[in-house]
Formats: structure tokens, sequence, C-alpha cells
């Protein structure tokens, strides 16, 4: 099969899968578009919105779409590490001999749903980290590989925050994506009401399995990308730095730190799993600004007069797109140099 | 590769209109500033002659020739062109994609694909007239030039001004008084004698020396001395300035009562000789280690001052009785208060009008009991912070310990408004003599400075962090 037959093959599946979801799932059209962009480029995603917007829902279809499997934890204060990467037990065996067996915890699955992560200990949360960057969790010194495509998807409550721990700014690092799920426009209400209250679900049918999506993954990776564009990322990652000469005012007032090297992997990674859905051979300029709020905003940390003023980090991240690509033009504009 | 002729042809007709467009705008600029350099033959148009407005539009057109060879001449790379190329068809940056990676030796098969892409895409696109044109700005302006070489060139020449110019020393004249005013006129004014040769400072300067020990020589009010330290004594006296337009001198001289009493000597003030006094008195010595005697001494020769009009001799009767009774802490402490007295008298009595700040009499005025006679002591500001006093403590003078009632003392706290706003502390009761002062705004921005820091380090849930930022708020808003 060709390269050319491959880009057409993901452009389908990309498309069919989220058909699938969105059989179940009403409107949220970007929120599902992220996640797949996650899953295609290899990050995680943190799903962050009130109770009762279909968060767990939407990741509960996707998974039924993929045939991998799937676990899922909710997150409780008393939740252990060892409930999440599971434990030694003693065994015996048939000559009464007996050993110690690794019993695998629910991380040991290709999609894994944190539900509320934020609810659980810190301790239990950076039980996350190792599975999550490295691919493989340690117990008692051995180290076991997760199952791969690895993908955690994770959601948290911004209200109610008694009782709560929130996530280091290491461990959010770690998440490509960070969506925000909204409250749904009425025509989408009116049809939820009316998918859900019927006799019959929707049937969600399995398009992709886990090598398909490793291949698709590393075909993604293929993706060119100009200079100018990779310049682009790169700028727009350092203008969220106060620091920064390019930073607009807004960050130098509110920004404590802005986005780590990450955000610019997040930011072309995404970018070009959206122009190979688009059936596009390259990444643009577009690209980046979609996956820009997304792949930044859980990588700004506010300072207390950003907090204390309720700034909102996309529009920051507006301002900064603003500030980069103003800069990026001012070197582009060929008749004034 | 396949493709590359497409891609490069495109490119070319891009590059073809940048270069173009540039060299307009950068003719329409050199236009500008020809037209601007093209005034000057046309203002000496009587010198150069009937080929001014030729000379006048050859400038022009050489300014517009330079810009536009500029324009065309300046660098551009096949990057620039590509992005050129994508912005005017809306080509999501393909061009420039394929045109980096077309040429790397680590190019995927995408790229392949890509360049194919692009070439489906640009074929039978036409690469003239994408480039849009940019006025410059002044071109805007280009018309003032113009109008001015129009007018310029239909206007008489404008004369030059010929001839010497007027010689204005007066040493360089060489017309005598009898051509000005005739022989007759001055035969009748009575001669004067030559002038004398003008003296260096220095010259000067020792003449007023010798001066001064003469009879009559220094008086009060010899307003020589008043130049000797300026710059205006290095000067040279010019009495024609002085009637022409006045000089600095002169409206010093007019305010008299500006002027210092050079006879009196501040060196040697009763307060000075005094604390020197005291301070030869302590000579490193712990309060403990001094001589009742040699303190007596000093208290009685203040009280002696005390007596011609001083109005600090309870302090010292206070102190010699304290000495009496052997306890020298109390007669050191009434030893100071007496000085601070004589200093405060002093300094009024060198201003010579006994004015009060506004705020004094305002203090005076609300009542406080005894607190008003100590801070008749000091002035706006003073006193009431480290080293801003008249103590010759710097730290200021000790709080005096409460000997009554230790209930009767208490804060009051009232807003000051003025020039610099601000809040005061107030102790109430015996402390009332020492006023306790805080700048409300210097502690409202350390408070709130700690306050941000603590937000920032700890983990504040966020509602509390509003309610505490509504706090400080409604603090900063009584300023």
């Amino acid at each position: 099969m060709g390269h050319g037959d491959r880009v057409q093959e993901f452009v389908g599946a990309f498309g069919g899968l989220k058909a699938e979801v969105q059989k179940v799932i009403v409107g949220y059209d970007e929120v599902i578009t992220h996640v797949l962009v996650g899953l295609f480029a290899g990050g995680h995603v943190l799903l962050e919105g009130v109770p009762g917007l279909g968060k767990t829902l939407l990741i509960k279809t996707l998974a039924a779409g993929l045939d991998f499997s799937f676990s899922r934890i909710q997150f409780t204060p008393d939740l252990m590490p060892a409930d999440i990467i599971g434990t030694n037990i003693i065994l015996e065996d048939a000559e009464g001999r007996k050993h110690f067996q690794f019993q695998k915890g629910p991380i040991f699955a290709h999609i894994r749903l944190a539900d509320e992560v934020n609810r659980a200990t810190p301790k239990t949360q950076s039980a996350l980290l190792e599975g999550m960057q490295e691919g493989n969790v340690t117990v008692s010194g051995a180290s076991h590989p997760l199952p791969s495509p690895f993908f955690v998807l994770a959601t948290q409550n911004p209200i109610e925050m008694e009782g709560t721990y929130p996530l280091p700014e290491a461990q959010l690092d770690r998440f490509l994506f960070k969506l925000r799920v909204t409250y749904p426009a009425l025509e989408e209400l009116n049809e939820i009401i009316d998918r859900t209250t019927r006799t019959r679900e929707a049937e969600v049918w399995r398009v992709m399995t886990g090598p398909e999506v490793l291949r698709f993954r590393e075909l993604v990776r293929e993706v060119p990308i100009a200079a100018h564009v990779r310049e682009l990322a790169s700028l727009i990652v350092m203008a969220t730095q106060a620091q920064c000469e390019h930073a607009p005012e807004v960050v130098r007032r509110f920004v404590r730190y802005g986005s780590s090297p990450r955000g610019a992997q997040a930011l072309v990674l995404g970018g070009k799993v959206r122009a190979l859905a688009e059936g596009r051979y390259n990444v643009s300029v577009e690209d980046l600004h979609a996956v820009a709020r997304p792949a930044l905003r859980h990588r700004i940390i506010l300072n207390f007069d950003g907090e204390a003023e309720g700034v909102d980090v996309d529009h920051l991240i507006g301002q900064v797109l603003e500030q980069a690509e103003g800069v990026s033009r001012r070197g582009k504009e060929v008749f004034l140099r | 590769m396949a493709g590359s002729d497409v891609l490069e042809r495109l490119i070319g007709q891009v590059r073809w209109q940048i270069k173009k467009r540039r060299a307009e705008f950068y003719g329409l600029r050199g236009a500008f500033y020809g037209a601007i350099v093209g005034l000057v033959p046309l203002l000496f148009k009587g010198a150069v002659g009937h080929i001014a407005p030729i000379v006048s539009l050859g400038l022009v057109g050489l300014g517009a020739a330079a810009g536009a060879l500029h324009g065309f001449a300046l660098r551009l790379s096949a990057e620039d062109v590509a992005r050129v190329a994508d912005r005017a068809f809306a080509l999501r940056d393909r061009v420039a994609t394929a045109l980096e990676w077309a040429s790397r030796p680590d190019r995927t098969p995408l790229v392949d694909l890509l360049v194919a892409d692009v070439t489906a895409r640009i074929t039978g696109l036409d690469g003239r007239g994408v480039v849009s044109r940019i006025w410059p700005r002044e071109l805007k302006l280009l018309p003032v030039p113009v109008f001015l070489m129009v007018v310029l060139a239909l206007a008489p020449s404008i004369p030059l001004p010929t001839g010497r110019l007027p010689a204005l020393s007066p040493l360089q004249d060489s017309e005598s008084p009898e051509e000005r005013a005739g022989k007759v006129l001055t035969d009748e004014r009575p001669k004067t004698d030559k002038r004398q040769p003008l003296q260096h400072v220095e010259t000067l300067e020792r003449t007023l020396a010798v001066r001064q020990g003469s009879p009559g020589g220094s008086h009060p009010g010899d307003l020589s001395a008043l130049f000797r330290d300026t710059a205006l004594a290095a000067q040279r006296p010019d009495f024609n300035s002085f009637l022409k337009k006045g000089d600095e001198r002169l409206r010093m001289l007019e305010q008299v009562d500006r002027l210092p009493d050079l006879k009196r000597d501040f060196t040697q003030s009763q307060y000075k000789l005094l604390f020197q006094k005291r301070k030869a008195l302590f000579g490193g010595l712990r309060p403990d280690q001094l001589s009742p005697q040699k303190l007596r001494d000093l208290l009685e020769e203040m009280e002696r001052m005390g007596r011609k009009g001083g109005n600090w001799g309870g302090d010292i009767g206070e102190g010699l009785e304290a000495l009496d009774a052997g306890q020298t802490d109390r007669a050191l402490e009434a030893m100071e208060k007496a000085l601070s007295r004589m200093r405060a008298m002093e300094e009024r009595g060198r201003d010579g009008r006994g004015l009060r700040g506004g705020r004094e009499e305002d203090r005076g005025g609300r009542g406080r009991g005894g607190g008003g006679e100590m801070e008749a002591d000091f002035s706006e500001g003073e006193g009431l912070l480290p080293g801003k006093g008249r103590s010759p403590n710097p730290k200021g003078d000790a709080t005096e310990r409460l000997r009554a009632i230790p209930y009767d003392a208490g804060v009051e706290g009232e807003s000051r408004s003025g020039r610099k706003e601000g809040y005061d502390t107030n102790l109430l009761g015996k402390g009332a003599s020492v006023p306790s002062r805080l700048q409300y705004l210097g502690v409202f921005g350390q408070y709130r400075k700690m306050m941000e820091e603590a937000m920032a380090r700890e983990q504040v849930p966020r509602d509390y962090q509003a309610q505490v930022k509504e706090y400080f708020d409604s603090l900063e808003e009584r300023k």
C-alpha cells in the first residue's frame, strides 16, 4: 500500500471513528476532534467540565469504537497507588511452593478513563506519571510495560473544589491537551433528550484496531512542516513566558510560568494530525491556531493577580497568538526588508 | 523531482512580481526625497541660473531611479517568495513546505505526495498580478514638494543677502564719536578717563581681600561677598547688559529679605557649643561612668543660658534635682530634653519669622493636651522617621517610660489629607507626648506584598483568594 493510500485510509478512519462517536454524543464536534487528535498524536487528554455534560460517555463511546481493552477508574480520596498499578500477591503452586506474582491493575489497558482524577490524593495521582510518560510501571523494582497504544483520558470537575487535590503542574504538563466541555446549545440539548430517552440506544461499531492506530501514529510523524511554521510554534510558546520580549502585556502582568517545550511539541504534533485528517500533507499556520488553546491552556500558570482578576487563559492564548503572528508577519513582509 | 519545474516557474513569476512592486515602492520614496533635494536649486535660482528647474527635475528623476534600483536589487529568498505565493493562492503553506522539503535528504514519502499535490494545484495558475501594490507613506506627502517646486519655478528668484555683515563688536567699530554725533556735540561732553583694562578674577578677589581690613571697607550688607562663590564671579562685568535685559544680580538685590546675615556665626551657636561639650563629656563612656561633677557643671551652664530667655529652665532644674538624688539617667534625660528645646528655639530664631506649618497648628487645635508642646519642636515630616529628626540621637528621642497607670494608654487613628495622604496612629495618655506615626500607604504596600507572596506560595482555595483580594481592595479604597 502506497503512502497516498495510507493517507486516504487515515482520513477515512478518522472520519469513521468520529462518526461512530457522534452517533452517541451530540455536538462537541471540536472536543471529539481534539480527543481523536490526541489519540493519533500519541498523547493523553484531560477533559474538564461540570458534571452531567457527557465527558465519561464520550470516552466510553470512543473506547467502544476502538478494538481496545478499556478500563475505568473512579478516583476517590481513599484510592491507593496499588489500586491502579497492581500489586504482588502470594500464590501457591501445585507443589506447595509459594511465590509472588504481580497482579496487574486497571492501568494495564489500552484506553484508561481516570474519572474525576483530582479527587485522588497526590500520591495516587503520581502513580499515573510514570505510566503516562514512560509507558511502563515499576513495582518492587520490576518494570512492567504497558500495552501499546496506551491512552489516558482523564476528567475533572472545576467546581466542588473542597476535598479535591488539584493536579500538580508536572502532571498537567504530561497531558497533550486539556479540553473544556461546555454546556450544549439548545438544538443540541433537544437532540440529547431525543436520543437518551428512547428505548433503543445507538449502536457503536468498532472501526479501528490497536495496530492500526500505531501505524497511523507513525504516519502522522512523517508529515513535513515548513521552517516558518515551526518557528511560529516556537514563538507562540515563547510568548507565553512573561520574560520573553515578544510576550504581550497581559502575559507580562498575569503569568507566573509559561508553557514548557512540551507545549511546542503538542502544537506541532496536533497540527500534523489535523493536517493529515484533512488530507493535507503539510502543517499550516491555521493548524497551529486550531490546537493552540487545548495544547497550551494547562501549561500556563497564572500568578496571584491573574487568579484574583479571573483572567481567562483562553483569552490570554488568543492574545499570544495575535502577538506571535504579528511578529512572524513582520518578518515575512518582504517589502519592508 | 517531478513537479519542481512547475514549482520553480511559479516561484520565478512571483519573484518578478515582488521585485517589480519593490521597485515601485522604493522608486516613489526616492522621488519624494529627490523632490525635497530638488527644492534647493530652485531656492537659489538666482545663483544657479535658468537651468535650476532642469536640475530639480533631474534630482527627482535621480531619486526615483535610485529608489527603484535599490528596491529591485534587494535580497529576496525563495522561502519568502513561496510564502507570498501561499498567501496569494490560499495554499496553506503548501508551496513553502514543498520547496523547503523537496531538496532535503531526509524527506519522507509524504513530501513527494506534497510536491505532487502542490504541482496539481498550481498548474494553470497565473503568478502575475498576485502581489498587491503597497504605497509608501511618502506618497501622500509627495504633492507638497512638487507644489513648492512649481511655485519656486514660476516665482522670481529670491534675492540673496549681499555685502558684509554689520560689525557687532564695539572694539571693531571704526566709526569715531565725531562721525556719529558731530564734533560740536562731543566737545560739549566732559572727557572721561581712559577705560581701565579688565582685571582677572584673582586680581579682583585680592583687591577685595585687602579692602576688608581697611576702615569702612566692610559693612553689614556688603553685597560683594554674595557673588564671590558663585559662577557670576567669573563673569566679566558688562553694564550694558545690566541695563538692557536685567541681570540676575539685580534680581537678587531686589530680594533683600532673602539675603542671609553674614555677620552672624552660625557655627558657634549656643546649641552647638553645648552639644560639643556634651559630646566631650560622654567621650565614649557609658552613662554610669560619667563624672557627676562635670555633668552638674554642664547643667548649670545650661541653666545660666536659660535665664536669658530660654524655656528649658524647668528641664534643667529637674535634671539637677535628679543628680542630687543620684539618678544620673534622669539627669541625662533632662539634659537631652533641654538641648532639644534649645535647638528648636534656635531654629525658630534662624528663620526670623517664627512661621509655623499649617499642620502644627492643626495638631495644636486637636486638643491633645501635653502633646502639643512637644510637637512644636518638630516641623512637617521631621522627627517622625529615623534620621529626619532634630534630635542629636539619629534614631530620634527614645519613647518615654509610662510611669503612671499602665492602662493610661491607647491608640487613636485618623486619616490625614494633604500632598501625601496618610493615616496617623497616635498614642493616648502618657505616651501621647511621643506620637507614633506610620505611613499608612507604606505599611499597606508591605502587607499587600506579603499577602500576594503568601497567596502565590501557599495552596489557598480560590474562593478564599477572592475574599482576601476584596478585603485588600476595600482597604485600598480608603487611601
